[in-house]
């Protein structure tokens, strides 16, 4: 009887892990600029990954008439981390600019490194700009 | 004291089964992980982001791009790499990136057959009597190309015992057409490896 209870607990427990690792949380870091109001505003909504990457500093300017976007990413770890973003625009009404056209593009960070991720607008309308970061592992 | 273990397993045992359910079809994100060691559709859209970006905001193509808005032509990238991949996609995603950024007007004459289909219309309306002569279109009035965009891809692959080491690289280049000089040139590379398990396919 004993035995047959460790099984079930034990069974409960695996089922458990199986059940929260088949939930993994696809939420990410958001930066989102401002190029009008010059407003910066970063959203952590994962607390691994936001232990993990640190956003240290975001700059715009504007190229042959569209604005673009530098935003320093920096490792906390040691060890190497992997992770995916992507840099989508708006206009000034805030409608998102062709969105399907800003694919994730993966990143490794070397340990303890830092490094500037930068981003076009698709054209003169994008005035402000939407940088996700995910974990690399979650992307099936 | 039976009553509680048997639903507590009947329980893990749902869990379990329903955790490991799946549907042969599905619908997945278009910039997912790498799967294989070929060119994947996630690569293709990150290298023709990144060519359009450093094409869009390179230092060359200020000049042409301050007061007016070149006319272009895009040759369809070559192949260079031993994989069948559709290059006539890439250029067009290519063009259809430039085009929606606005500084770039397209004339579309290294596609096949564009130029002589184009031919043909313009004959054939003329030609068959059916329009008001006045109205028809006349040869020789199409736009003159400023520059043309030009690109390939090549590959190197090594293998060592059982891990594959894949590496691609697409260029691009723009080119002035009146002057003959390049404008803007860019590269994108990538590198993938696997390894073949030691037991297995």
């Amino acid at each position: 009887m004993k035995f047959l209870k460790h099984l079930a607990l034990s069974a409960a427990f695996a089922a458990g892990l199986i059940g929260l690792t088949g939930c993994a949380d696809t939420a990410g870091t958001v930066v989102k600029t401002d190029t009008l109001t010059g407003a910066t505003l970063i959203h952590e909504d994962n607390t691994r990954l936001a232990r993990r990457v640190d956003v240290t500093g975001v700059n715009y300017d504007t190229v042959n008439g569209l604005k673009r976007v530098h935003i320093s990413l920096a490792s906390t770890r040691h060890a190497r981390v992997r992770v995916d973003y992507r840099i989508c625009w708006f206009d000034v009404n805030g409608m998102e600019i062709d969105g399907d056209t800003k694919p994730y593009r993966s990143l490794i960070l070397e340990g303890r490194d830092a490094v500037t991720v930068t981003g076009v607008a698709n054209s003169a309308a994008g005035v402000s700009s939407k940088l996700r970061i995910r974990e690399a592992s979650q992307s099936e | 004291m039976k009553t509680p273990v048997s639903c507590l397993l009947f329980l893990a045992l749902g869990t379990l089964m329903s955790g490991c359910a799946t549907s042969n079809v599905r619908e997945v994100p278009l910039d997912r992980a790498a799967a294989t060691t070929q060119l994947e559709p996630q690569d293709v859209r990150r290298t023709v982001e990144k060519m359009v970006e450093s094409l869009l905001v390179a230092p060359g193509v200020k000049e042409f791009v301050a007061n007016r808005r070149p006319v272009l032509d895009i040759e369809p990238m070559k192949n260079r790499s031993t994989q069948h991949i559709d290059m006539i996609s890439i250029t067009d995603s290519v063009r259809m990136q430039l085009l929606r950024a606005g500084l770039f007007r397209f004339v579309d004459r290294s596609s096949a057959g564009t130029v002589g289909t184009d031919i043909a219309r313009i004959d054939q309306e003329n030609t068959l009597g059916l329009v008001d002569a006045s109205k028809a279109v006349k040869a020789g009035q199409q736009t003159a190309l400023d520059m043309y965009l030009t690109g390939t891809l090549s590959e190197i692959k090594n293998v060592s015992g059982r891990t594959v080491d894949q590496y691609y690289k697409f260029s691009m280049i723009l080119k002035d057409l009146k002057t003959g000089e390049i404008v803007w040139a860019d590269e994108k590379e990538i590198r993938k490896a696997s390894t073949r398990p030691v037991f297995g396919m």
